[in-house]
């Protein structure tokens, strides 16, 4: 609240920078938003934080439960609850039950309020990614005398391992986009010049938008590497446009959105 | 009336009843006057101020406009962009592609960015309209390409032209898959639209903003439950269209 008060206060400065080159070079008028490396830091600290609670929470649980083809239904409940419950509701209220119970700001509220908004992408997706296993590729190793770990581990999860990675890539990028707002709620990160920008009035625009020009890098930035992560982990034989899958796909149909 | 339904209805007449009855019990305990302590509710803002419920009504009504405003203006562009891709098989990549990449861009950035440029409600919902489009283009398109062959095959065999064939044979079988779309497009920019909080919108948002802003914790649950409870509603009444217009595909496991 303080830091808000201030940066309002100086809406009359005039050598602010004038565009958003200049606004990367001149350091002294972040002196009030922080310095973009710890900013930027923050943010990914966070998201890192968010996206590994999500992978270690969502993909064992969907995997089994799809290999037992248990919760059909709660799974599509998971679905519809978290894109029914927005965003901003999820960080407001996580924000002033921390606060209130003594748990302050950082970084337990953001980064459950974000885990909550990765579990679903990742979740059905991987449910999805077993669920959708050629069964006769499953009957063929249970009649080898496979037992149900074995079928997950070296039949189901491989062929999912497309699905799966599709579902963190979509949680991650969520994530990323959706850190920044924690800013708003008296924390900092990359958001933090977004909202100085926007409460500057006069000349706070080239902060917006250098600082939006940081936060959509970032949410870029991570979906290419989850895309580069995602060739190295998909096994080969599974991957579009392999010798095995080839005569299959004649024609790409597109895929309804689900999540 | 079947017994399950009877014993339905009973017990939400007996839960109804109950919670109506702690309410009454409530609101005729309380008094105008503010407390010392900051509760989570105070029920005396939420039912004994006068101004509350147009506020209430003003911040979920422009909820609800921002909403429809995206989800119309992004069905009018990806009818166009979806037609585009079936008839000209080679723009859908490019499409998905560039819808995608609209999608990847952080909300809270758009809404700044293009707050810069105009005025908060064009930023809004340009920038609402463009997360609409991937959802939109993709199911519309999945729709039309998920008709049988043999259908269209038979459409073709009638004579039928090729517009006659989109209007009257594909679109109705597309119509499912075009309304599921449609519905997450509505709900997902219900969530949005909490977030053009950051640019002096929001509806609902607005108020867990000023809730948070004031330390005024009451206005950030209503915020929120409202919020929560507009996105529910919608949610179920495009299921229930999906229902009616698929009255071939009684209810299967996933939604």
């Amino acid at each position: 609240m303080i830091a808000w008060a201030a940066i309002a206060a100086r809406g009359g400065d005039t050598d602010a920078p004038s565009n958003v080159i200049e606004w990367f070079t001149d350091l002294e008028n972040r002196t009030n938003s922080g310095a973009i490396p710890s900013q930027a830091w923050l943010t990914i600290w966070h998201s890192a934080l968010a996206l590994a609670i999500v992978a270690v929470l969502a993909l064992p649980l969907a995997v089994m439960l799809a290999h037992h083809r248990k919760a059909e239904l709660a799974a599509s409940w998971v679905i519809n609850i978290g894109r029914a419950v927005p965003t901003i509701t999820i960080v407001g209220v996580l924000v002033i039950v921390s606060l209130r119970n003594g748990f302050g700001l950082e970084p337990w509220p953001i980064v459950i309020a974000l885990v909550l908004l990765g579990l679903p992408p990742a979740f059905t997706n991987a449910y999805a990614g077993v669920r959708g296993a050629d069964p006769s590729a499953v009957d063929a190793a249970k009649a080898m005398g496979f037992t149900h770990a074995q079928v997950m581990r070296r039949v189901e999860l491989p062929l999912a391992v497309p699905l799966i990675m599709a579902g963190v890539r979509t949680a991650a990028v969520q994530i990323v986009a959706t850190e920044p707002l924690a800013a708003f709620f008296g924390g900092e990160g990359l958001g933090a010049y977004l909202r100085a920008g926007l409460a500057d009035r006069v000349n706070g625009g080239v902060q917006v938008q250098a600082g939006a020009l940081l936060v959509a890098g970032l949410a870029i930035l991570a979906e290419l590497s989850l895309l580069i992560l995602s060739r190295i982990v998909v096994p080969r034989g599974v991957q579009v446009g392999s010798r095995s899958t080839r005569h299959r796909r004649t024609r790409s149909a597109p895929a309804p959105a689900t999540i | 009336m079947s017994r399950r339904g009877w014993f339905r209805w009973g017990t939400a007449l007996v839960v109804l009843g109950i919670a109506g009855a702690w309410a009454q019990a409530r609101i005729a305990g309380l008094s105008i006057e503010t407390q010392a302590s900051n509760p989570l509710v105070r029920w005396e803002w939420l039912f004994l101020r006068e101004e509350t419920p147009a506020e209430l009504w003003q911040a979920t009504a422009q909820h609800l406009r921002l909403t429809f405003g995206a989800v119309a203006a992004g069905t009018l562009i990806s009818v166009v962009l979806s037609t585009i891709a079936v008839r000209l098989r080679w723009t859908f990549a490019p499409i998905t592609v560039a819808t995608g990449f609209l999608y990847t861009i952080p909300s809270v950035a758009l809404f700044g960015l293009l707050r810069t440029r105009y005025s908060s409600i064009v930023a809004a919902e340009v920038a609402l309209t463009s997360y609409t489009l991937l959802i939109l283009v993709r199911n519309m398109v999945a729709g039309i390409d998920g008709v049988p062959g043999a259908v269209t095959d038979a459409a073709d065999g009638l004579g039928l032209s090729r517009r006659r064939r989109l209007l009257t044979v594909e679109l109705p079988l597309a119509l499912p898959v075009i309304v599921a779309g449609l519905r997450i497009a509505t709900v997902t920019t219900v969530g949005l639209v909490g977030i053009t909080a950051i640019i002096q919108l929001g509806g609902l948002g607005q108020l867990i903003f000023d809730g948070f802003g004031t330390q005024y914790y009451t206005k950030i649950v209503v915020g929120s439950v409202l919020s929560v409870s507009l996105a529910v509603l919608l949610d179920l009444g495009f299921y229930r269209l999906e229902v009616l217009l698929t009255p071939w595909a009684r209810r299967r496991g996933t939604p």
